[in-house]
């Protein structure tokens, strides 16, 4: 959290760095003036035209018991009905007992899924920086196609442990500001 | 060739329905939307496998990075670690099938039939709730209308639940029947179009090609219901060796009986199924023979009906037809050959079908510069 007090490193101020990720907490915990004034981070910090809202939560919803919006069918697209050898699931269950999922009990309802004109361009422009910021800071060593691979995958989940961020192989909010990349 | 089937991990005992979002980059603003019960958020991707929690718990989907498949409908089979993905959202070419049970058995059939029938429809429903905006959902099979009655319901409250999707249904036209005005009435016509096969004006002709007696006079028949239900129909045909000659007059057939079509398909042949066993003695050359295939459109559209060249590879039409050729070869199984390098209609043409052979075929064809 000290880190957070000196100057930022010329290189990051030029943008040419990932911001430590200590420096991203907006609320520090130490006492006194500090937490009120804004830190440089703070004034720095790239803001990026969404919110991320929190993420709650999901119960496995064990109180539903049934599927019953979906009839008895238990086939599938060419799927062969179980033979009583197979009727135990194919795929082991973890040791420790997982939750299930448990498909919504309830009827359907139109959910049309939103295509917002130029996201899938938009998306692949800053997958590009993304490829472009790791490769910068050798995480990645592929292509700058613009398409996700396992290897910037693998370099996301490196780059996110080390700055201490939330890890998940994701391109999430905090790793774009971390890159300063702006997703606008 | 774009995986249809992908592997899934779900501790779940039956097969569901389930909406997968990333929530990346660009994205996030939406995942402060409230998500539907069906919808599974990514949280994590990893060598292991990129991890979703929905509201019914967590999924595993493995082999493929989770942005080729975002706001991809799948069908997971929990049982055998698959899952079939039902609608794919970056596709125009998302097919339901229905069944593969078939009662004609057409020579150049491409999805030869099966007895064994398992009724999805449920499935199929929640999934076209959850297609992205504007969709246009194929229906197949087999043949679609053996279940005309769940098939019917399905249309009728999927086109009223989702005013901006439509469909295109596959069918053989054997099983409309009078008593069906009622049932069919309630779809919403002008968003249904439905894809029927007619080989020949000559009954012999196309009996003989759909293996079935008295075929012909019965899709006629219900061809006349279809015009008088103001159904939208793509009459299709496809082009081979034993209706090649009889093209013109199908064509002069269809002008003087069937001009409330919408479209006419003449359509190149595909090689799989029975095309592919059959394929010596039914596929006709088209960039040989495109003469009898080019009045034949003529004819058609000189008369105001839309007439179309489906499957066709651009530099096997002469030039003045390529217009009419759509790039209508489905994404996942199209494919494009070593002679297309370097062809500068590459990019609006539909190339081949993945399994075309590469030696017994066009005469003609090759990269147009």
């Amino acid at each position: 959290m000290k880190m957070r007090l000196f100057a930022i490193p010329s290189l990051l101020a030029a943008g040419f760095l990932p911001a430590n990720a200590q420096a991203l907490p907006t609320k520090p915990t130490l006492g006194g003036d500090l937490g009120k004034t804004k830190s440089l981070f703070d004034i720095f910090k790239l803001d990026h035209l969404y919110t991320l809202a929190g993420h709650s939560s999901h119960s496995s919803h064990s109180s539903h018991s049934s599927h019953s919006s979906h009839r008895s069918s238990t086939g599938g697209y060419s799927y062969i009905p179980p033979a009583p050898s197979e009727s135990a699931p194919l795929y082991s269950a973890p040791s420790t007992p997982a939750p299930t999922y448990q498909a919504p009990a309830i009827a359907p309802v139109p959910a049309p899924l939103k295509t917002l004109p130029g996201n899938a361009y938009k998306f692949k422009e800053i997958v590009q920086e993304v490829q472009f910021a790791l490769l910068a800071f050798g995480y990645y060593s592929g292509e700058i196609d613009g398409e996700m691979n396992p290897e910037l995958r693998a370099g996301l989940l490196r780059m996110q442990a080390d700055y201490s961020l939330k890890v998940t192989g994701t391109i999430t909010p905090e790793t774009l500001t971390a890159l300063r990349i702006e997703a606008r | 060739m774009i995986p249809l089937r992908i592997k899934v991990e779900a501790n779940a005992d039956r097969p569901f329905v389930v909406r997968l979002r990333s929530f990346e980059a660009n994205a996030w603003e939406q995942r402060s939307e409230a998500l539907n019960p069906f919808d599974a958020a990514l949280e994590r991707v990893g060598p292991e496998g990129a991890d979703y929690v929905g509201e019914g718990g967590p999924i595993r989907v493995l082999g493929i990075d989770p942005f080729k498949v975002d706001g991809d409908v799948l069908l997971v089979n929990p049982r055998r670690g698959t899952a079939d993905r039902l609608i794919r959202s970056a596709s125009q070419h998302n097919t339901f099938l229905i069944t593969e049970r078939c009662d004609q058995v057409c020579l150049m059939c491409s999805q030869p039939p099966k007895k064994h029938h398992v009724d999805l429809f449920p499935y199929f429903e929640t999934a076209a709730l959850l297609a992205p905006e504007g969709a246009t959902i194929g229906i197949s099979g087999g043949e679609p209308t053996l279940f005309k009655a769940q098939l019917f319901r399905f249309l009728q409250s999927v086109l009223e639940a989702r005013p901006d999707l439509s469909f295109h249904v596959l069918t053989n036209g054997q099983h409309f029947e009078e008593a069906d005005r009622d049932a069919m009435g309630h779809i919403d016509r002008g968003r249904v179009v439905w894809g029927i096969p007619l080989y020949s004006h000559n009954p012999g002709v196309h009996d003989e090609i759909v293996g079935k007696a008295g075929a012909h006079a019965r899709l006629l028949e219900n061809l006349a219901l279809m015009c008088r239900l103001g159904a939208q129909v793509e009459l299709r045909t496809v082009l081979m060796r034993p209706n090649a000659d009889g093209l013109l007059g199908l064509a002069r057939f269809i002008a003087s009986t069937l001009p409330f079509i919408r479209t006419w398909a003449v359509m190149q042949m595909e090689n799989i199924g029975y095309g592919r066993m059959n394929w010596k003695t039914l596929f006709y050359d088209s960039s040989e023979g495109f003469d009898v295939v080019g009045r034949s459109i003529d004819l058609v559209r000189s008369r105001g009906i839309d007439a179309w060249l489906y499957n066709f590879p651009l530099c096997t039409l002469p030039e003045g037809y390529r217009h009419l050729a759509p790039a209508t070869i489905s994404d996942w199984k199209r494919a494009y050959r070593e002679e297309c390098n370097g062809c500068s209609l590459k990019a609006r043409c539909g190339g081949f079908f993945e399994w075309h052979p590469p030696n017994h075929g066009y005469s003609n064809l090759g990269a147009i510069q």
